[in-house]
């Protein structure tokens, strides 16, 4: 298996590039680019919101718990269940849980930290963080994979082992 | 259309109907927002602006020895004034970091074309002026080794926060806000840590950056859940900030003592520190756009943006300085009258009046369209902000508390000569944490001024 890499000089090259080499049969493409492709789904916003919930609920119920059962403080005769007091500490842990999950869920969900990855050999990734659009296409016929992207208006195509 | 006046350095001034970018190329952007941490642009400017806010952090670390060898009572705090510059330095500070959340959420999410160029100094503002915050309280403590009795944990003491009182809430908000802001500062970063790993020529800041972006790599896998993570973040911290700044007046409001007891603080300090915020980032877009010579992503165009929402953010002020007045008189408490009376009149009042002028009478200046551009006058303007904010503190904390319900607990109070290296200590720390910041981590968003350029051309 080999990873042949083209870059392009703008998003529009690319994506030409990238819908002509669809058509052409190539499947298995990872695209690199300095900005954000196109918009599209992640099951991220689901895991913080349920995160957030979670947290929130947890604070609330910790308060409950601490002023109800494990410390009950008699404050000025105030019940020990006087919820509205809780709002504040429960949406500000509910808020650190969906942040964190957020974060977090985002580095488990893209496998990172991965700082090595095959593709990272072919130096036009180099730029792929800068100004280069790049394609990398995984296949077991190389030279066919280098001519399209030649074809398809690719300034540099570089080769390597996957 | 005439392109953009240089003079004969090759700087531009910002103008009136700038567009928000002077150069479009995305490859002339990357090569000189990443050209300043690589330390390849040579500017001898850079260390005399750190040296003299270095040696102001040292001021601050010998003050804080100091006041842990002696004890508070170095300071001016006494009956009935036992809040002073500790609580006022620690609102003011925290005001300052939330603007910063404020322009880089909220206008993400208003998809606002000028917030990408100024968003990374706006969030590294808010790191900085958090920790500044986060500071005084602890020192406030009079036992700060003790400082973990904050956090309710379980103990053997029978010794348990109060989870109704504001002041645990505030604790809360604050670690909360801490954490959060430091975790969307760093997600915030990862493609442009990652450009600078792969721009990077010495292998030492290749092994340096490449372990920070760990393997931020740009597929539109990594794009496609970051982009809407980054987005529900930045949802999420639009909230947070404002339930931070409330619950900040909370702990005021929450308290019997006149001046203070008054349930329009919540918004009321949200406002203020919508003020404070813009303020000091307009400072620093004023300084840093110099420094770093950025004049041509950061425009007329975001000077005319930041100083209206200075303007409005001081209208907002300004209403809210005429509600405490009127809600007080028209509750008609007399403690609360005789307190408010002596705001205006009392020994105090030049602090209250300064508060008045520099926070809404100056800022309407910024009606007019040329003032808007006019860096000196703006950079004036703002440092006033700045200035009255402290002094609306000043008056909130020693103004309400020097004068309690009871005539013979009334007193004066006067801040000591540590109170005052301790604030101009963290004004060091400050400004010496962002200068330092900006040579490590790019300056300006590069990711997402790649969509601005694109959107411009």
């Amino acid at each position: 298996m080999r990873i042949v890499v083209g870059a392009f000089a703008d998003k529009a090259a690319m994506q030409t590039a990238l819908a002509r080499l669809r058509e052409a049969g190539f499947n298995a493409i990872e695209t690199y680019t300095p900005s954000p492709p196109g918009e599209g789904h992640s099951p991220l916003p689901l895991v913080i919101l349920v995160a957030g919930l979670v947290g929130a609920a947890l604070g609330f119920w910790w308060q409950t718990h601490e002023t109800g059962q494990a410390y009950p403080l008699d404050i000025g005769g105030r019940a020990h269940f006087s919820w509205p007091a809780y709002v504040p500490i429960a949406f500000e842990i509910g808020v650190l849980f969906a942040i964190t999950a957020g974060v977090v869920g985002f580095f488990l969900i893209n496998r990172m930290p991965q700082l090595w990855a095959p593709v990272d050999e072919a130096p036009a990734l180099r730029r792929a963080t800068s100004d280069r659009w790049c394609i990398a296409i995984h296949t077991e016929a190389p030279d066919q994979a280098r001519h399209a992207l030649w074809r398809f208006a690719a300034l540099q195509v570089d080769e390597v082992p996957a | 259309m005439t392109g953009p006046t240089r003079d004969d350095r090759g700087i531009t001034r910002p103008r009136l109907g700038d567009p928000v970018a002077l150069s479009t190329s995305n490859a002339a952007m990357t090569e000189h927002v990443s050209a300043v941490p690589f330390r390849s642009q040579p500017f001898a400017r850079y260390w005399l602006a750190v040296a003299p806010f270095g040696a102001l952090t040292a001021v601050l670390l010998g003050s804080i020895l100091y006041l842990f060898y002696a004890g508070v009572g170095i300071w001016g705090i006494d009956w009935p004034v036992v809040w002073g510059f500790a609580l006022i330095n620690y609102v003011w500070w925290i005001a300052i970091a939330s603007g910063g959340t404020f322009i880089s959420a909220l206008f993400y999410l208003t998809r606002s074309e000028w917030r990408n160029a100024i968003n990374r100094i706006a969030e590294t503002m808010t790191l900085f002026g958090a920790v500044c915050a986060g500071i005084y309280p602890i020192l406030h403590l009079g036992r700060p080794w003790f400082f973990y009795w904050l956090f309710p944990y379980p103990n053997t003491m029978d010794l348990y926060p109060q989870f109704r009182s504001p002041l645990l809430w505030d604790f809360f908000a604050i670690l909360t806000y801490v954490i959060s802001s430091v975790l969307f500062w760093y997600f915030g970063l990862l493609p442009d840590l990652a450009t600078m790993r792969d721009r990077a020529t010495k292998r030492g800041w290749q092994i340096f950056y490449g372990a920070l972006a760990l393997g931020f790599r740009g597929s539109s896998t990594q794009w496609r859940h970051y982009h809407v993570t980054y987005g529900v973040l930045a949802a999420i911290m639009a909230p947070l900030v404002c339930s931070v700044h409330s619950i900040v007046g909370l702990d005021f409001a929450g308290a019997a003592t006149p001046g203070w007891h008054s349930t329009q603080f919540p918004p009321f300090f949200i406002f203020g520190a919508f003020l404070s915020g813009f303020a000091t980032v307009l400072l620093l877009v004023i300084a840093l756009r110099r420094l770093l010579r950025l004049q041509d992503w950061m425009t007329g165009r975001h000077f005319d943006a930041l100083c209206k929402l200075l303007l409005t953010s001081s209208l907002f002020v300004g209403y809210a300085y005429t509600m405490d007045g009127f809600s007080i008189f028209y509750g008609g408490e007399k403690a609360e009258i005789v307190n408010y009376t002596d705001r205006l009149f009392g020994y105090y009042a030049p602090i209250y009046w300064g508060a008045v002028l520099f926070n809404v009478i100056v800022p309407q200046l910024l009606w007019i369209r040329t003032i808007r551009v006019n860096q000196v006058l703006v950079t004036l303007i703002s440092l006033g902000v700045i200035v009255g904010m402290w002094f609306e503190r000043y008056t909130i904390v020693v103004g309400s508390l020097h004068r309690p319900h009871l005539p013979s607990a009334w007193g004066l109070y006067h801040g000591s000569l540590w109170d005052w290296l301790t604030l101009m200590g963290t004004v060091g720390l400050f400004v010496f944490g962002i200068l330092l910041a900006i040579r490590i981590v790019p300056a300006m968003s590069m990711f997402e001024m790649r969509d601005t350029l694109e959107q411009q051309r």
